[in-house]
């Protein structure tokens, strides 16, 4: 397989001595399903925005595709060409993610970037605006748009740039049931086609679901785990630790007893 | 345990309020601002005269239409303008008295209240018809409020023409058609979209303060309040505009917006240039050769 980004003792500190991510070594190939789990203010996102070349180590080095991310390689603009072009990042907050004047704007965003000809956009941006089923969104300014269709907008703006690697932060959030499915029919097609997927997440169920590999970062912003996700889900102790993961007691089935709770994580006796 | 006072239906009829809080009062007035632009994109994309035009002739001719108002010197002239911004409008399906009503609230308003110094004797020596010694109001000063006045409601009824009748997205395409730089056409973008954004934030807040209020707080706990969530607001737009920024990286921003819009001018759009060339040196002329200095 062959190894698109290599992370080796990262450290990412916002001022001096707050970490957001502290030593963190990681290796990610291509084709890989992979899902960072972690509490709030683990490190997530900024690990995230790390692998898009958004923020930049503090100390040790972030390897993508052979070329070491830093600020200044990015200003080489060949070489930010092809990053960007193989590198697509989906936003938490769709929001932010969408600031052109309509949906086809935003779609078409990525490619003129990326300096396509104008058939080759307009071809990609009907295309993935059939496969996400967008096209009656596509005239229509974002700010009208609600909560779903936001998002939906905001992962076609990504794939209409043909990434390998498509990196989301916390994709289910804010998802209705419905949009939660499609997303995660979206996922399982980029699984089908060999492309890398990280998502960033606390919700345990969506991660077991869609990938097969999970990395845990725990609150002192290091990684503590990395396994199969039934390896990981197994190690209950560690998920209480990191804040995963919590224990109350309660009536379930007629009897009250007691275990462990997380987003999605299914009840043990089901 | 929930106390007895929170339980629902016990029975006791509500208190009506007196009056509306400041955070309702608020949130009222951002969710009315929210529903007039989206009111705004519901008339730019009916059918009418403004709507059918290419939206670069059309900036271009209501640009010299406010040009030339700005020009004119007669009050006549000038209200004949206005009303012509009124014929457009109710030819563009605007219905004309919401139109007026915009018009005169805002920028009649305005030009009102900037050209009052203007009628006094102090600023505007003639004839006085209110004799109040320095500050008696002149003909001669009514007269100056009365073109500036007009002038400024003219010129705002063009304006809010175009803003009516043409989609954003259009306008935005209009400027960069016109070869605005890029960096201004996109920050337009941008603009437009966080302030929605922030509006609703904003109403968010207030509402959510007005639901764990028990009366309408005094002015000057609501002055303090509204002063923090200002700042509060602020530092968030700031944020905003950083992720925005990086989420533009992500997707390959290296500083030019290329757009894929080819706009086409028709034969339909020729002639309203031509008309409304004509139109403002027929109205230069009726200004300075008929009408009375």
């Amino acid at each position: 397989m062959t190894v698109q980004f290599a992370l080796t003792g990262v450290r990412h500190e916002y001022r001096p001595g707050v970490y957001a991510l502290d030593g963190v070594d990681l290796t990610i190939e291509a084709g890989e399903h992979i899902a960072l789990v972690g509490a709030n203010g683990s490190g997530k996102s900024t690990l995230l925005k790390m692998l898009d070349g958004l923020v930049f180590p503090s100390a040790g080095t972030c390897m993508a595709f052979g070329h070491e991310l830093t600020e200044d390689a990015l200003e080489n603009p060949e070489l930010r060409r092809d990053f960007r072009s193989r590198v697509g990042f989906v936003f938490q907050d769709a929001d932010v993610q969408l600031f052109c004047a309509t949906s086809f704007d935003e779609l078409a965003f990525g490619p003129l970037q990326l300096g396509l000809a104008e058939d080759e956009v307009r071809r990609r941006v009907a295309e993935v605006a059939g496969q996400l089923r967008i096209e009656g969104l596509l005239d229509r300014p974002p700010y009208t748009l609600s909560g779903g269709e936001k998002k939906r907008v905001a992962i076609a703006s990504v794939l209409t740039m043909q990434p390998q690697v498509l990196l989301m932060d916390e994709p289910t959030n804010a998802l209705d049931p419905r949009s939660q499915v499609w997303l995660l029919d979206v996922l399982e097609e980029w699984r089908a086609a060999g492309r890398t997927v990280v998502i960033a997440t606390h919700d345990l169920s969506a991660a077991e679901e869609t990938c097969q590999r999970m990395v845990v970062l725990s609150e002192q912003h290091r990684i503590c785990a990395d396994g199969t996700p039934s390896q990981v889900l197994a190690m209950r102790d560690l998920l209480l630790e990191v804040n995963l993961i919590h224990e109350h007691a309660h009536r379930h089935r007629g009897s009250a007893h007691q275990h462990p709770h997380g987003h999605g994580h299914l009840h043990p006796q089901e | 345990m929930i106390p007895a006072f929170a339980h629902i239906g016990d029975g006791s009829p509500r208190r009506p309020r007196s009056h509306r809080s400041l955070a309702r009062r608020t949130a009222e007035t951002i969710r009315q601002a929210v529903a007039e632009v989206l009111e705004n994109d519901e008339i730019s994309a009916a059918p009418g005269l403004m709507q059918r035009l290419d939206p670069r002739i059309k900036l271009i001719s209501i640009v010299l239409f406010a040009v030339t108002a700005s020009f004119i010197q007669s009050v006549w002239v000038l209200l004949a303008c206005v009303v012509a911004t009124a014929g457009l409008a109710a030819a563009s399906g605007i219905g004309v008295g919401s139109f007026s009503r915009k018009v005169w609230a805002s920028a009649g308003f305005f030009g009102l209240m900037l050209s009052l110094p203007a009628t006094t004797a102090w600023i505007s020596p003639g004839p006085a018809l209110v004799p109040l010694g320095p500050l008696s109001i002149t003909s001669t000063g009514l007269l100056v409020a009365a073109r500036l006045t007009t002038r400024v409601a003219a010129g705002a009824g063009f304006g809010m023409l175009v803003v009516w009748t043409t989609r954003w997205t259009d306008i935005l395409q209009a400027l960069t058609a016109m070869h605005l730089p890029d960096v201004i056409v996109a920050t337009l973008a941008m603009t437009q979209q966080q302030i929605m954004s922030l509006l609703r934030t904003v109403e968010n807040m207030h509402l959510a303060r007005e639901s764990r209020m028990l009366s309408a707080g005094t002015a000057a706990d609501n002055r303090s309040w509204v002063t923090e969530r200002i700042a509060f607001t602020a530092k968030k737009s700031i944020k905003t505009a950083d992720d925005v920024y990086d989420a533009m990286l992500a997707r390959g921003f290296s500083g030019a917006m290329p757009s894929l819009v080819r706009l086409h001018a028709v034969t339909r759009d020729w002639v309203w240039l031509a008309a409304s060339v004509t139109a403002s040196v027929v109205l230069l002329g009726i200004d300075r050769v008929l009408m009375p200095r």
